[in-house]
């Protein structure tokens, strides 16, 4: 596409005060000789937008480059359709609002930041959507419990064909077996029928195609063009889909391991499920039970967790028991009880009740007779404890997710690669279980890759339901502990996300955060040396490899973050968009003082999802800082090409900081491990800076949460002093 | 405020039927729902002296240890402060548990603390007149105590000449309130209801 550039400086908001504008339009039509430039004093108002509709009308403007405010603002003001480029300069939070006005240094940042842009627009495109072939829209839920069941009505009821796979003869999975159920609504005190049966009905009605004891033998494909082979009584069918919702559940955790509580030493001592089985068969006889929480859970002998809904399950199996017979008795053991949220209600009730709580741990359990005494130390008393006569004692066993039970797989090491790699430090791989559940035709393993213990979960705040597969989402207790209103929310939030990304794929656009993004990774295959590099790096798993070892993308399940760009040592992915180049001219357009200027200058890469809006914010709240530093913003930290970081060295930048977000266990990068990898690809720099004589302090990373703007000022002043210790960069003189 | 050991034996065994008989009480049954959080224990202000706190008398009392909940001083130390009942999160209201705890004590026999002679005493006075009556319910609290006891409340003498001369502790007794035998059918009548909500 020939560019025809119009570029217009908005004057409104206190800019037109704060700064030299006829300069800055110099920069723009002079020195980079945009083909329009004009200013208005409220370029967002009605007046504005006219102008620069009318340029596009009359003078065929398609690139359009706004001067103002951020670009996370007035988005929908400033779009002018989708073939035209619309590239903001951010001259009022990260200019005007933060630093001194009518000053020399604050235009000179307000220039760059022009120069900057139009820089980037040389070799920037409109992406062009990748739409996959017969794209298919219909929902595929594995699993027929609960919560299968109920996502799989939601998105039939959303208007969705919708597949279910279950692996038992019938449907209900665990919650099918209950007496009762737990309750779900106001005012949560009473117990509710068992709801399988009208879900059942109710996802029949809706038209769902439904297979039981069935399998999902393997997944092929990706977002909009899953191939999904079910094998059924030893036969195979193919089904087409465009999302997945995993709903595989859990099993609960393995009562032969408990011992030590008498399970398989006393015929009366049995778990949750086995009670819940003996009361719905109408075989329950005892007047004297007790129930043993935490039987395996929080226990770092057997599951660490807290299986979330074990402690409203005893409460409502000992109301079975006061259901009954109000005078049994009934005691229930616990660490502590976690009935979260309106449950309070429950366990209030089961008090009322007569239900006696008693928080203890149990130091022995013994048998007479078929009657069982349990001993505890009693916590609250803080003596120890004696209570006989028992007719039954019942373990809450937890659970474990469906996921979890397999052979982890170990990462093999390739061994070429290994050795080439050895001085490298690796990013660590999270586990993948050979669970048998979906069977991944993916390069990077055929389950979900898991969070902790086993959950396929993904980003613990941001995206529940996400998997580290696009177009994969995990419901109940296959991601999380939960108990059935949880386990409900999730079904249905799932089920909304398969759908929004059976959509997004329909139109090319990404699923969030970059939801809307067109673009996608092109490979530039004549140069690639089949490192393997980006197969390995992409959070998602978007890249296979062919026959030939070749990287083979699979655009719709790309989340757009770039990570694989920055891994390509040979810099050939580029998106239409957002490239190494791109990136590249903007470090060189901009202007670095000579030496005895003694303006020292500091490039951020800062990250689009929490650094940016931070910095945002700073400026919002008019905090201070540092004119030196010149701020470009990625898709991710992940994208970060060290030849940016090359680049601004040789061209005599001080200092270069990288701000992502947190990593490690609770890390909030939206891409998993984009801030992880640059900080391991930044070791690596460290070394060539040496070697060239430049002192590694010089480029660091830091990270950066949403709510850390307050901290900015001073996290830019603290580097600038370091930098200012360590002296100019002596590169500075070769330019 | 660390809250007090307390006498508990070596290993409690639990046994539901004294439970069962204070939940009958008026505003026992609310007991049981008492979650074991310990902010009455925080907020009591006698708590420091008390052999149990009240979280853990109800706790003995879940356990069935008559015993040792009615040979507490727990009850008869609560001040009636209420800042328990303001608050405890499961609406428990302790200072009316305590006066039935403290009745049910006194009906059992368990009157072995001073406060459990003045408590009758007082009532008794009331009872009989309508109105109280200081030197007539000290006469009874001695009565109740035995006369020995008088001899150790003798280091009170100040308290009560200094009463008296601000005219506090008269000699005479008061005038009966009108109609003193309607007031008496009204708290029979009153222990009637009391008696058949509890049975009840
Ligand atoms: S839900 Fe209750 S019993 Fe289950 S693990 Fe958590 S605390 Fe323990
Ligand atoms: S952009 Fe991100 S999600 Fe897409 S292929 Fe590259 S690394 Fe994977
Ligand atoms: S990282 Fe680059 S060179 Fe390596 S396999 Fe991928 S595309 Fe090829
Ligand atoms: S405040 Fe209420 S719930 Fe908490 S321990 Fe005391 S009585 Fe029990």
């Amino acid at each position: 596409m020939e560019k025809k550039i119009g570029v217009y400086i908005c004057t409104g908001c206190g800019i037109g005060d704060a700064l030299d504008i006829d300069a800055l339009s110099k920069v723009a039509s002079k020195e980079y000789k945009a083909d329009i430039c004009k200013t208005d004093a409220f370029l967002c108002g009605k007046n504005g937008i006219e102008l620069i509709k009318a340029d596009i009308e009359g003078e065929g403007v398609n690139t359009v480059v706004v001067v103002g405010c951020s670009s996370r603002i007035n988005t929908d003001v400033f779009n002018f359709g989708s073939d035209k480029i619309v590239e903001r300069v951010n001259l009022r939070e990260q200019v005007i609002w933060c630093h001194t006005n009518d000053d020399e240094d604050t235009q000179m940042l307000a220039e760059d930041y022009v120069r900057m842009s139009l820089a980037k627009l040389k070799n920037l495109n409109i992406p062009e959507p990748f739409i996959g072939e017969n794209l298919s829209s219909t929902v595929l839920v594995v699993g027929g419990g609960f919560t299968g069941l109920t996502a799989a009505l939601e998105s039939a009821k959303a208007g969705y064909k919708t597949v279910l796979v279950e692996k038992e003869d019938t449907l209900g999975g665990y919650v099918g077996k209950m007496y009762k159920q737990i309750p779900t609504k106001p005012p949560f005190t009473d117990l509710e029928e068992n709801s399988i049966p009208a879900l059942i009905k109710a996802v029949e009605d809706a038209g769902v195609k439904v297979y039981t004891s069935a399998g999902i033998a393997k997944t092929d494909g990706g977002p909009g063009m899953f191939d999904v082979t079910i094998a059924q009584n030893g036969s195979e069918t193919e089904e087409r889909v465009g999302a997945i919702v995993l709903a595989a559940g859990a099993k609960p955790y393995d009562p032969e391991k408990l011992g030590h509580l008498g399970f398989g030493k006393y015929e009366n001592v049995i778990t949750q499920l086995m009670f819940e089985e003996m009361v719905a068969a109408g075989k329950m006889e005892a007047n004297k039970v007790a129930f043993i929480q935490c039987a395996g859970s929080r226990d770092q002998e057997h599951l660490p967790y807290c299986s979330a809904a074990c402690c409203i399950e005893s409460i409502k199996q000992a109301l079975y028991v006061k259901e009954k017979n109000a005078e049994a008795n009934v005691y229930v053991y616990y660490k502590d009880i976690r009935s979260n949220g309106q449950y309070e209600h429950f366990y209030k009730r089961a008090q009322q009740e007569g239900v006696i709580f008693v928080k203890g741990d149990i130091t022995d359990i013994s048998e007479s007779d078929g009657q069982l005494t349990i001993e505890a130390d009693d916590h609250t008393m803080g003596t120890k404890s004696e209570a006989d006569e028992f007719d039954l004692v019942v373990l809450a066993n937890g659970m474990v997710p469906s996921a979890a039970l397999g052979e982890l797989i170990e990462e093999e090491a390739a061994e070429a690669e290994a050795a080439a790699a050895a001085d490298e430090p690796k990013v660590t791989v999270p586990p993948i279980i050979k669970s048998n559940l979906l069977n991944l035709e993916y390069r990077q393993g055929p389950e979900l890759p898991s969070l902790k213990y086993g959950f396929p979960d993904s980003h613990y705040i941001c995206f529940p339901y996400e998997t580290r597969r696009t177009g994969i989402y995990a419901a109940g207790v296959v991601r999380a502990p939960m108990d059935m209103l949880s386990a409900m929310e999730d079904a249905t939030g799932a089920a909304l996300k398969a759908i929004q990304c059976i959509e997004s794929t329909m139109k090319g656009e990404a699923v969030h955060p970059r939801s809307g993004d067109m673009s996608f990774p092109e490979f530039n295959m004549n140069r690639c040396t089949q490192c393997k590099r980006c197969t390995e790096e992409c959070p998602f798993g978007a890249i296979n490899e062919d026959a030939k070892a070749n990287p083979l993308p699979n655009p719709t399940r790309c989340r757009r973050c770039g990570t694989c760009m920055g891994a390509c040592p040979e810099r050939i992915i580029s998106f239409k968009n957002y490239s190494v180049p791109m990136i590249g001219n903007m470090v060189k357009a901009i202007e670095v003082p000579e030496e005895d200027e003694e303006k020292p200058r500091i490039l951020i890469f800062a990250c689009e999802n929490d650094a940016i809006p931070a910095l945002d914010m700073a400026g919002i709240n008019r905090l201070q800082y540092n004119p030196w530093v010149r701020i470009i913003p990625v898709r991710c930290l992940g994208s970060l090409n060290l030849v940016w970081v090359n680049d601004a060295m040789a061209k005599g930048f001080d200092g270069v900081l990288l701000m992502g977000c947190k990593h490690g266990d609770d890390y909030q990068c939206h891409f998993m491990k984009g801030s992880e990898l640059a900080e391991i690809r930044l070791s690596k720099i460290s070394e060539t800076l040496n070697r060239l004589g430049l002192e590694s302090e010089r480029v660091r990373a830091t990270t950066v949460n949403i709510m850390d703007y307050d901290k900015i000022p001073a996290m830019l002043d603290d580097f600038a002093a370091e930098l200012e210790e360590l002296g100019p960069n002596p590169m500075k003189d070769f330019q | 405020m660390i809250e007090q050991t307390n006498k508990l034996p070596e290993k409690v065994k639990y046994d539901l039927t004294f439970a069962r008989e204070i939940y009958s009480l008026e505003n026992g049954a609310y007991i049981k729902q008492c979650m074991q959080c310990g902010m009455c224990a925080v907020s009591c202000s006698t708590c420091d002296i008390m052999d149990y706190s009240p979280r853990k008398l109800f706790n003995l009392i879940k356990l069935g240890k008559k015993d040792e909940v009615m040979q507490a001083n727990t009850f008869w130390y609560c001040t009636s402060c209420c800042t328990c009942k303001a608050r405890c999160p499961r609406g428990i209201p302790l200072v009316d548990v305590m006066h039935d705890l403290k009745k049910y004590a006194l009906d059992n026999g368990y009157c072995n603390y001073p406060q459990a002679a003045f408590y009758k005493a007082f009532w008794a006075e009331v009872a009989s007149r309508g109105r109280s009556f200081e030197s007539g319910i000290t006469a009874r609290y001695f009565l109740i105590q035995g006369l020995d006891e008088v001899i150790k409340y003798m280091d009170m003498k100040d308290v009560g000449i200094d009463m008296l001369k601000h005219n506090r502790l008269p000699f005479l007794p008061p005038k009966k309130v009108k109609d003193l035998g309607n007031l008496k059918k009204i708290i029979r009548k009153a222990q009637e209801l009391a008696q058949r909500e509890a049975r009840s």
